[in-house]
């Protein structure tokens, strides 16, 4: 049985940053960076999202050797959800940024 | 003597065999960098589910693409970690929740007796060794029980091994903390069991890899199992049961047994177990050339998606591509052999300490 819990505060910060432009395709590590999550919190949260149907996910071809990239955005459902989001506080919507450590 | 040689060579002994199977390795594949961070990942990534592949190509897909060393070893320790965690687990959950509560027991107990006989400071300093050692088993187990096909017989293997020790021991508190002193005890317990473990994983499995993980599991298991058995017995008969050392104070026999059953259940018996079951797995696999297996490896693909981005889950996964082997084994082999030097000598110290 899948479980529903209300989205982090994190989760939503990755809502809105993706909400921002959802016709645009995102890359996890940009997306990572946005919004000041390191590597290992924010795929899991990936992973719950396209669960839970708010992203669509895709893979860019490789260039040459390469191996493919994985593209995130909003699914139709993620901006409806985002569009019944309260309005967030402008100090609220992204964390802040913290050290250098914080990039991942 | 001949105990502290063999322990000796049981990391000498993994160091070269990992070193002859990497050289062996032959890279194949499309290019990648090969560096740590992407090995380190890669093994992560084998770790998740068969739903959450796609996730583990994911991160490795984005990881190829970030540049600076140390930026690529947060984002892959990250992933690493999100993917050893990563649900869904199935039935072994189960099992790493019952082994998690098996070393969080074995702490406790470890604790109470700490306070009770008023250990001091040498006390808690043991304590946070002997917790360091329970929280690497846990992981280890949570990594092994992840692998397919592994976690029964795995787990079973442990089993099998602390039975062959408890019935040494006679199946009773007082046994367990007096000294083994059966001539043929080592044969059994510690060449006997773990042989049958390696030689019985590794066909039930039908791979050498599995057959060397289920040896792992079983050695990692069966220390912590043992170990939680032993730091009960000395809990419950405190400074009795055997004989202590002349002119020791209660505390004093008590402390000792304690960092005795750190060193043995949590590295001598392990280390033996896995070494000799390790071995037991290989050698089946020569015999039975069938059972051989190339290292599993979570395929680093190049292969691109057809057509547009979908939507259908089905389509989006890469095609699997042949696995990368690691290009930069030779670095690999040299941290391998520096590891078995540094864990030599440390041997070579405890050796020494029991010795007097």
């Amino acid at each position: 049985m899948q479980r529903n819990r209300p989205p982090s505060a994190q989760a939503i910060s990755v809502l809105r940053a993706l909400a921002a432009d959802p016709a645009q395709w995102r890359y996890g590590y940009d997306l990572s960076a946005e919004v000041h999550l390191k590597s290992g919190s924010l795929y899991p949260m990936l992973v719950r999202l396209a669960d839970r149907g708010l992203l669509e996910t895709s893979w860019e071809p490789g260039q040459g050797s390469r191996p493919p990239r994985h593209l995130y955005r909003l699914s139709l459902a993620g901006r409806e959800y985002v569009a019944g989001l309260p309005a967030a506080r402008a100090d609220r919507a992204i964390p802040r940024p913290r050290n250098r450590w914080s990039e991942a | 003597m001949a105990k502290a040689l063999v322990l000796m060579m049981c990391p000498v002994g993994i160091a070269v065999t990992l070193l002859v199977r990497y050289a062996r390795a032959i890279p194949v594949g499309p290019a990648t960098r090969g560096d740590a961070p992407e090995r380190l990942l890669r093994w992560a990534a084998g770790l998740l589910s068969a739903q959450r592949e796609e996730w583990g190509q994911a991160m490795l897909g984005e990881l190829d693409h970030i540049d600076g060393q140390g930026r690529r070893w947060r984002f892959a320790v990250g992933c690493a970690g999100a993917a050893l965690l990563l649900a869904p687990w199935g039935r072994t959950a189960a099992a790493a929740w019952a082994m998690a509560a098996v070393a969080v027991g074995a702490a406790g107990v470890y604790a109470a007796v700490t306070v009770r006989y008023r250990l001091g400071i040498g006390g808690w300093v043991w304590a946070v060794i002997e917790l360091l050692f329970l929280v690497s088993f846990t992981l280890a187990v949570a990594t092994l029980l992840r692998r397919p096909g592994v976690a029964l017989p795995g787990l079973f293997g442990g089993l099998l091994v602390t039975l062959a020790w408890l019935a040494l021991s006679g199946f009773t508190f007082y046994g367990v903390i007096a000294p083994v002193t059966a001539p043929w005890s080592p044969l059994l317990a510690e060449v006997g069991v773990p042989v049958l473990v390696g030689v019985v994983g590794t066909l039930w499995a039908g791979s050498a890899v599995a057959g060397r993980r289920i040896a792992r599991l079983a050695a990692v298991s069966a220390g912590l199992s043992l170990y939680l058995y032993r730091t009960i017995a000395v809990a419950v008969l405190g400074a009795g049961g055997p004989p202590g050392t002349p002119g020791w104070t209660a505390g004093q026999n008590v402390s000792d047994r304690l960092g005795s059953n750190v060193v043995f259940d949590l590295v001598v018996i392990p280390l033996v177990t896995a070494t000799i079951g390790w071995a037991a797995a290989a050698a089946t696999a020569r015999i039975r050339p069938g059972l051989a297996a190339s290292v599993v490896s979570v395929p680093l693909t190049a292969a691109v998606p057809a057509g547009a981005p979908s939507r259908d889950p089905a389509t989006r996964l890469p095609e699997a591509g042949p696995a990368i082997r690691a290009r930069s084994w030779r670095r690999t082999a040299w941290l391998l052999l520096l590891s078995a030097g540094v864990a030599t000598a440390v041997f070579l110290a405890v050796a020494s300490g029991l010795r007097g």
